[in-house]
């Protein structure tokens, strides 16, 4: 499980990145240093903002010890550059001219402001695609609002559909209007690459966060508005599909599960399977009687099931239920911890967690691996998250050509 | 310059079913890719069966969510089961540059159709493949719906209020996220590394992994501090106020997210500098985290005398991040940004006239033109006779036989 440079052939090693992408972009930029491409993270001379979002290694606040940073920025450079100055933006001008992609997640408008826009960059590299991520887009009447996660998702309509309905909306956790927006960005931005192979031309990338969201309530919420004028809101521990008043969470004896039982003539329906299930423990209660072999008196009745199923259920771990379930082809999985997680099997057998060396912390630390895996192009985490400007050198003596002096100046002027 | 869509001349052979891949195969549609589903009337995805339809409408043309993630695809019916189709669906697979499944376990190998086949009949095939706990592992035939692959991946333990059971992201979500646009992502470098050396590959993205991609700090927060992170409802250790205030109205909230000191002192100016806000232990972050309850109860004060509207145009015309907490009705009746940048009403020879999702990414110089999703064997025709080339006979006797059905 160690990881090396160019251990094998990526899919974007011919790939150079420019990113200036806080958190709703920072997973794009990910995406795509872990696929091979060379992203140079820019931070502000003094660190990236995101270095101070915890939690932290030994809970330890440091800019070099973020575990958020850490986990965003996996295989990427760092170089630190003040664009705020002319001759910072001179610098980034010099970048962008030897760059295939740049992502960043300013308000619309600043960039321009700064004569570095869309518009501009493409005059210096007209194969350049600019990939722009914001709350709401660069067009439209909610263009200049401001946005973050929360946001999102509540403008998203996410937020509505999250919680249960006697408590306040709840945001989705781990910042999923975040990543939604930021998995977009890089599907867009691969999608303009591939074309840009083949015409040699660029193009803008705009990416709204708020429709990224708006994008997940299409089946459990949009269209029941739209078809029948019915407007589902938070829903709890019950399923937003189906039945109406069928759960999907059930607490067990050590957590919850999640278990969808019923039979919709769909595949994955297992109710005469789980009976017998029941029954061989005793405790089926009266679900072996006839009248629940009808699926329609079984819909109009669920909650009468469920208290039986429920009681099952709660007798059993979240394993046993697990593997007891997906025997007998019924769907379910556990509510899973992280503990969980780093114990499962599968994800053991798969390998799906990689280590990365640390040697700054004189540590190995374990990571959340490939969210796809590829034969011949595979993820691979080349190295850690950089330092605070720990490729300058390389960067700008050895491509751009300054000398050291050169860069000690730049230093004191606060341009890196 | 012309603009033509960045995926023209890319031929997709089409197996994914349901939703999660579907949304990625809407993806290379929409911008140009030829996506051809292979369906079969014997035995139909179930987003044609068992979705929401229209009231009155029946037949397999009238679930809106089946219609919703499949506009601008093409629909064949093809019945593998029947001995004579596998060798059309080869001669398809010799002219595409992808082939897409989502069935779980062996069902295209059993077709005579994964990888090591393909790869006989068009070397640089790229398969992809989406199976819901991986293509290998002790669990590879495991089935999951997306609100189990959520709770699977560790997303439900981390949502909620603390302190109260855990409840789901309220919809299929890594059917509509982490699972399609990881897909996206590994089919495009596929294509590309294709384009620049000739050679194809498979993609395995298990959805169970793909979803766990998507928990942030979770995993490392685990193996490094040997901390569980559970569920932290609206708050976030690095902002105050933060989180989901009521306003007038019924069940009706606005999301407010304050990160720095400067947008502090805008909130507490647009909010008209009540004297609570002047107070010392309110001053700075770490004050506001402190004493963050009294902070809310105070935020929400000022809220609940107002509508959300009125709530987000105040806070964001003062430059504060601020929004409704929007419902499904909202988003489609009043909200101008989504109606101009994201809902098109299409027809539909079998369907009222609906809203439909438009591409949320877009680009310059690729006009994305939604066009209504294919009624199942629509494009039989286009495809049996001109891009196969089979004689009018031929046809027949596939169609008498069973085969394309």
């Amino acid at each position: 499980m160690e990881t090396r440079e160019n251990c094998c052939p990526t899919a974007l090693g011919d790939v150079r990145v420019l990113d200036l992408a806080d958190q709703k972009g920072n997973y794009c930029t990910k995406l795509l240093a872990d696929l091979g491409a060379d992203v140079l993270k820019i931070e502000p001379p003094g660190g990236d903002p995101t270095r101070e979002i915890g939690p932290y290694v030994g809970d330890e606040p440091h800019p070099e010890r973020s575990l958020y940073f850490f986990h965003f920025n996996t295989s990427k450079r760092s170089i630190t550059l003040n664009i705020e100055k002319p001759e910072g933006r001179a610098i980034f001008r010099r970048l962008v001219e030897r760059a295939d992609v740049l992502v960043e997640t300013y308000q619309p408008g600043y960039l321009d402001g700064l004569g570095l826009g869309y518009e501009a960059l493409r005059e210096l590299n007209r194969g350049l695609i600019m990939t722009s991520i914001t709350g709401f887009g660069q067009t439209g009447p909610y263009r200049d609002y401001k946005s973050c996660d929360i946001v999102a998702t509540a403008m998203g309509g996410l937020m509505s559909l999250t919680g249960f309905p006697e408590d306040p909306p709840v945001r989705p956790g781990a910042s999923q209007g975040n990543h939604q927006a930021a998995i977009l960005g890089a599907a867009g931005t691969m999608v303009a690459l591939y074309d840009r192979d083949i015409t040699g031309l660029g193009r803008h990338v705009d990416i709204s966060m708020q429709e990224g969201m708006a994008l997940t309530i299409i089946q459990s919420a949009t269209q029941y508005y739209d078809l029948y004028g019915i407007l589902h809101k938070r829903f709890g521990e019950f399923s937003p599909l189906g039945v109406p008043g069928a759960r999907v969470i059930f607490p067990c004896r050590d957590g919850w599960v999640t278990f969808t039982p019923y039979n919709l003539n769909v595949p994955g329906g297992r109710w005469e399977e789980l009976v017998e299930w029941m029954d061989s423990e005793g405790m089926a209660g009266d679900l072996k009687d006839e009248k629940w072999s009808d699926v329609w008196y079984l819909f109009n009745h669920i909650s009468e099931a469920q208290e039986t199923l429920a009681r099952f259920l709660q007798r059993k771990t979240k394993q046993e239920i697990y593997e007891g379930a997906q025997s007998r082809g019924m769907l379910s999985m556990p509510v899973n911890t992280t503990a969980d997680l780093l114990a499962d099997v599968q994800l053991q057998a798969r390998g799906f967690f990689v280590a990365v060396d640390h040697s700054e912390l004189d540590r190995t630390l374990t990571y959340p691996g490939a969210p796809y895996r590829l034969t011949e192009t595979p993820w691979r985490i080349a190295r850690r998250a950089p330092l605070i400007g720990e490729h300058n050198q390389q960067v700008y003596e050895g491509e751009l050509g300054y000398s050291a002096r050169e860069l000690d100046l730049l230093r004191a002027e606060g341009i890196i | 310059m012309g603009s033509r869509l960045p995926l023209e001349g890319v031929r997709i052979l089409d197996f994914f079913w349901q939703a999660a891949g579907p949304l990625a195969s809407r993806t290379f549609a929409h911008f140009g890719a030829e996506v051809i589903r292979v369906e079969s009337s014997t035995r139909p995805c179930t987003l044609r069966t068992t979705g929401a339809r229209a009231p009155d409408r029946e037949g397999l043309n009238v679930c809106h969510i089946f219609n919703n993630l499949n506009t601008n695809k093409l629909s064949i019916a093809l019945n593998l089961n029947h001995p004579r189709g596998l060798a059309i669906a080869k001669r398809l697979v010799a002219l595409c540059d992808v082939v897409t499944n989502s069935f779980t376990g062996d069902r295209m190998e059993r077709w005579g159709l994964g990888y090591e086949e393909l790869v006989k009949v068009k070397p640089d095939i790229i398969m992809i493949t989406m199976p819901v706990l991986g293509a290998t592992g002790p669990y590879r035939h495991y089935r999951a719906w997306g609100s189990h692959i959520i709770a699977g991946g560790g997303l439900n333990y981390l949502t909620g209020m603390p302190g109260r059971p855990p409840t789901g992201i309220g919809t299929l979500y890594s059917d509509f996220s982490a699972n399609p646009f990881h897909a996206v992502v590994a089919t495009m470098a596929a294509l590309r590394h294709r384009n620049r050396t000739g050679r194809g590959q498979f993609i395995d993205v298990a959805q169970y992994e793909s979803t766990i991609c998507f928990a942030e700090t979770a995993i490392l927060d685990y193996t490094v501090n040997h901390r569980v992170q559970g569920p932290n409802g609206n708050r976030l250790p690095y902002a105050a106020p933060h989180g989901v205030y009521r306003c007038q109205g019924d069940d009706r909230w606005c999301a407010i997210g304050v990160f720095t000191e400067d947008e502090w002192k805008a909130f507490t100016s647009a909010i008209g500098s009540p004297d609570w806000t002047q107070e010392e232990r309110f001053a700075s972050l770490p004050g506001r985290k402190q004493h963050e309850d009294e902070l809310d109860r105070l935020v929400e004060e000022w809220t609940s005398e107002r509508t959300p509207e009125a709530v987000m145009a105040t806070l964001q015309a003062a430059g504060v991040a601020a929004g409704i907490v929007q419902t499904a009705e909202d988003l489609l009746t009043r909200d101008p940004q989504m109606r101009e940048r994201h809902y098109r009403v299409l027809e539909h020879p079998e369907m009222p006239p609906m809203n439909y999702d438009g591409q949320p990414i877009k680009m310059t110089d690729a006009p994305v033109e939604l066009r209504r999703a294919p009624l199942l064997g629509e494009h039989n025709d286009y495809i049996y006779r001109e891009l196969l080339g089979l004689a009018e006979a031929e046809i027949n006797d596939y169609m008498i036989a069973g085969v394309f059905e």
